[in-house]
């Protein structure tokens, strides 16, 4: 009897599946460098987390989320690095592919700096406070806090919807005073798009609890700052994905500087990784109009959940 | 619709501006940093820490390693007695780099933002530069 399968979603069941097979066989080579004297060389991990973090660039693309997101909980689960090292690589990592995605979406009007610099401005200091907090609590306390958030994300992804073109009737005062408003062409369809904002005040405070989260567990945001500008705010989602990369970029630069204090960056994690995700998600880019997003977002909810598991599990010292 | 409507007709100077130093700022960072793990990695320059060292420690928690090996953290590297010749030290200054990429650009936006009159948003990107410059600064610091 011959299979057909359909050829969308060859693309993105070899990504998965090339995600799945660095996964499993990490998790022996955990156990065996998990001693100090570990038998594992350092450039099989080096190499590893490159090429892992390569796939991983891919698949975050393809499957629309950050890449951050998925780095810290499944480095901080199969890897041998502590999870200090994994949130400053982390947020390296976030705020790399941010930077690289950044100049084309400003000059395009997606990106908007005036959008983007109130939210990043509450942002930045909650993801300073939350990376204080998170260095200063028992590891433990923060893997079993990173499960029950990872787990929380994948939630919030499988229930969020999503708006194209939010109808905003009113802007509020805040949004007026700010003279946050803009104005992009949408080459899908051809024509120009204007947007303003409502609902600023409780935007800013959710942007000082996403930048805590942010901070504390190493993330990129953009699983909660799209929503918030797209969902509450009603800002296009284009312009939504684009401006999350600005604030993201922001916030992570401020919760860095409190890892590289503490020590938590080691260029001999943190490069690799960086530029394993940053040549991965350019590759993604590239796959995303032949794929079929929604097979491998579905895949990448279920590793980010289990990966969130995983998390619980150490957390709980099993 | 001409290609310059398309690219830059939606975007303000100060938009332009950040775009523009965001351009060369990453571009910069690409190669500074593979550069710097190359210098790493491949020995050419010597290691204040050896890398097997660091690897068979790196599951310790980051206040643990650092009382052991005494790695390189936040601006430590400029000031160390062996100097920054090092492998593993051109590697940190690179991701010291990276991480000063969005203080650069929001200098740039400041100055344009200045130069249209725009007292609102000077204010706010002041004050982001602030944060950050504290932030860099290593006033604020976490213990375990």
């Amino acid at each position: 009897m011959k299979i057909s399968v359909p050829r969308r979603l060859v693309i993105p069941a070899a990504a998965a599946g090339a995600l799945l097979m660095l996964l499993i066989p990490a998790m022996p080579l955990l156990a065996a460098s998990a001693q100090p004297d570990g038998v594992t060389a350092w450039w099989v991990w080096v190499l590893a987390l490159f090429v892992f973090s390569f796939v991983l660039g891919i698949v975050a693309v393809l499957a629309g989320v950050g890449g951050g997101v998925l780095f810290v909980p499944i480095v901080s689960s199969f890897f041998p690095f502590h999870l200090d090292f994994v949130r400053g690589a982390g947020l390296l990592v976030a705020l790399a592919g941010a930077l690289s995605a950044g100049p084309p979406l400003l000059r395009k009007g997606l990106a908007d700096l005036k959008l983007g610099l109130p939210m990043a401005f509450v942002g930045s200091i909650s993801s300073i406070a939350g990376a204080l907090v998170g260095l200063a609590m028992p590891a433990q306390n923060v893997q079993l806090l990173l499960g029950i958030v990872i787990i929380s994300i994948a939630g919030i992804m499988i229930k969020a919807g999503k708006s194209g073109y939010p109808e905003v009737a009113q802007p509020d005062r805040l949004s007026q005073m700010l003279q946050i408003s803009g104005l992009y062409y949408e080459e899908f369809g051809k024509h120009e798009v204007s947007w303003q904002i409502h609902r600023t005040p409780v935007g800013l405070l959710l942007f000082f609890v996403i930048g805590f989260i942010g901070g504390m567990f190493g993330l990129g945001a953009g699983f909660a700052n799209v929503p918030v500008f797209n969902l509450l705010m009603g800002v296009p989602l284009k312009v939504a994905v684009a401006t999350s990369g600005l604030v993201l970029s922001i916030n992570g630069s401020a919760a860095v500087w409190v890892y590289m204090f503490k020590g938590a960056v080691i260029p001999l994690i943190a490069v690799p990784s960086i530029g394993g995700m940053m040549l991965g998600s350019k590759i993604g880019a590239k796959l995303l109009p032949k794929v079929d997003t929604r097979t491998i977002r579905t895949i990448v909810i279920t590793i980010l959940a289990l990966s969130g598991f995983r998390s619980l599990l150490k957390g709980f010292g099993i | 619709m001409t290609d310059m409507k398309r690219e830059g007709g939606y975007a303000d100077r100060v938009q332009l501006a950040y775009a523009k130093t965001l351009d060369y700022v990453a571009h910069s960072v690409i190669i500074v940093m593979a550069a710097g793990y190359f210098l790493y990695l491949t020995g050419l320059l010597p290691l204040s820490v050896p890398i097997e060292t660091i690897a068979g420690n790196w599951h310790l928690s980051a206040s643990r390693l650092q009382a052991k090996l005494h790695l390189a953290s936040g601006w430590s590297c400029f000031t160390r007695p062996e100097g920054i010749f090092h492998g593993d030290i051109v590697s940190y200054i690179s991701v010291i780099f990276l991480s000063l990429a969005t203080l650069i650009c929001l200098v740039s936006a400041f100055l344009v933002f200045i130069g249209e009159k725009k007292r609102l948003y000077s204010a706010i990107t002041l004050l982001q530069v602030i944060v950050l410059l504290v932030a860099a600064s290593g006033i604020l610091s976490a213990g375990r």
